[in-house]
């Protein structure tokens, strides 16, 4: 089985590559779970996994310099495939091979999880949410995040990808459950979960580890083993997923 | 809301709300600024949204489509796309009969926090309010979710960010061949 969630938001900011991070251990007690940094343009899901050194990355897989498997990782109980920060990795990646990694990770895993671009501006930007299976919409609770959530779950309908649900992140005071009820009736998907702001979010990221491994005990990391277990994994064939990502059909360079 | 004809100082067309907000503060103006939506193809387009600060604060605020005022006036001058906008100078003392009326008042950092969704300037605005206002999330409604709950009960402008973003969807689609996948 596997399933393929992208994890976005229309706006940068709003904790995506924590959130996913976090989400990834949360639901690797009960799956086999590999993350990947689909934001070739400004990875750092690097940093928040302790590979910031890691030599090779999903830039050299996409510039077709090395082998899928060369670049992941096991760490903190998962699969992680880091993409490298350089201008010139950037430049030599072709990101519609994406679906090609895509393809070749979902033999052997339960769940991958795109940390995906913050944008929706160019092909690139939403192949994660065009290639997975259903979207996680990571929101502040503010107007321009709420509306860039939607216009994700707009192109993420559009191209065929469901909405698995909101999650709220870095909430800063009371009453977010009112505004998770009224945003939820304009999502396809229920509300996962509440995430307060966090200081130990912060340490977390600056000691290059996870918030679950850094702060296992604290409310926010509580609040992703809840928004992880409220997410039902759907029970998709390994083959199928890899043949659909393989025949899918994928815009030329621009 | 009636105020006197302020001092024109800037008047651009911006695409995010947090750039007024900004510079506003960071030349702690007193005076207005009326935020005009440039696409007219949403809903609630019509009329305009009106700031006041003092100091670079935020005080009330108000809009003219809606004739509502306070934190839903934040939501109905809420649009996802360019606006236009221009910031007056004022003296304060022809501020102060519209910042006496509590209807209109907003809590200092929620245009930035929720209007423009930038926790940081909300935290700089909160710290340059002066003591008597209150700047701690949470006091005297600073922290609530008001102005996003108003946008959230704004049906018709929710679905018509929806359906915009649908058309764009369906015509990059096709820009960008992605229509088979």
């Amino acid at each position: 089985m596997v399933e393929v969630f992208a994890v976005a938001s229309g706006k940068g900011g709003t904790g995506k590559t924590t959130s996913t991070v976090a989400l990834g251990m949360a639901l690797a007690e009960r799956y086999d779970v590999t993350v990947v940094d689909a934001d070739t343009g400004m990875a750092n899901l690097l940093f928040h996994a302790g590979l910031s050194d890691a030599e090779t990355t999903l830039h050299d897989v996409l510039a077709e310099s090395a082998a899928v498997e060369a670049a992941t990782y096991d760490r903190f109980g998962m699969t992680v495939v880091p993409c490298g920060t350089s201008l010139d990795g950037f430049r030599d990646a072709d990101p519609a091979r994406l679906r090609e990694v895509v393809a070749t990770l979902a033999a052997d895993t339960d769940v991958i999880l795109l940390d995906s671009p913050p944008a929706l501006d160019s092909r690139a930007a939403v192949l994660p949410v065009v290639m997975a299976d259903r979207a996680v919409v990571v929101l502040q609770p503010t107007i321009p995040a709420i509306s860039d959530g939607l216009k994700v779950q707009e192109y993420a309908t559009s191209y065929g990808t469901d909405v698995a649900g909101i999650l709220f992140n870095k909430v800063r005071e009371d009453g977010i459950e009112r505004v998770a009820e009224k945003t939820e009736r304009y999502f396809d998907g229920p509300t996962l979960g509440a995430v307060p702001e966090s200081e130990r979010a912060r340490e977390a990221r600056r000691a290059g580890r996870p918030l679950l491994a850094h702060a296992p005990g604290c409310d926010a990391a509580a609040a992703y083993r809840r928004a992880a277990d409220s997410l039902t994994v759907r029970d998709g064939a390994s083959g199928d997923v890899a043949d659909r990502f393989r025949s899918a059909v994928i815009p030329e360079p621009p | 809301m009636r105020l006197p004809q302020g001092r024109l100082r800037k008047s651009r067309v911006v695409t995010d709300p947090r750039e007024p907000l900004a510079e506003v503060l960071d030349r702690t103006v007193t005076g207005y600024a009326v935020f005009e939506a440039q696409d007219s193809l949403l809903l609630d387009a019509d009329g305009r949204g009106v700031v006041t600060f003092e100091d670079g604060v935020p005080v009330v605020a108000y809009h003219t489509g809606t004739d509502r005022g306070g934190p839903p006036a934040l939501a109905d001058l809420a649009v996802p796309g360019p606006y236009h906008v221009s910031v007056f100078e004022l003296d304060a003392a022809d501020l102060d009969p519209v910042h006496e009326v509590e209807a209109l008042r907003v809590p200092p950092g929620m245009p930035a926090e929720r209007l423009a969704g930038d926790p940081a300037l909300a935290d700089s605005t909160r710290r340059a309010a002066p003591g008597e206002r209150p700047t701690v999330p949470g006091a005297d409604g600073e922290g609530d979710h008001s102005a996003v709950e108003a946008f959230l009960e704004d049906e018709d402008k929710i679905a018509a960010i929806r359906e915009q973003a649908r058309q764009e969807a369906r015509q990059r689609a096709a820009e960008w061949g992605l229509n088979d996948t």
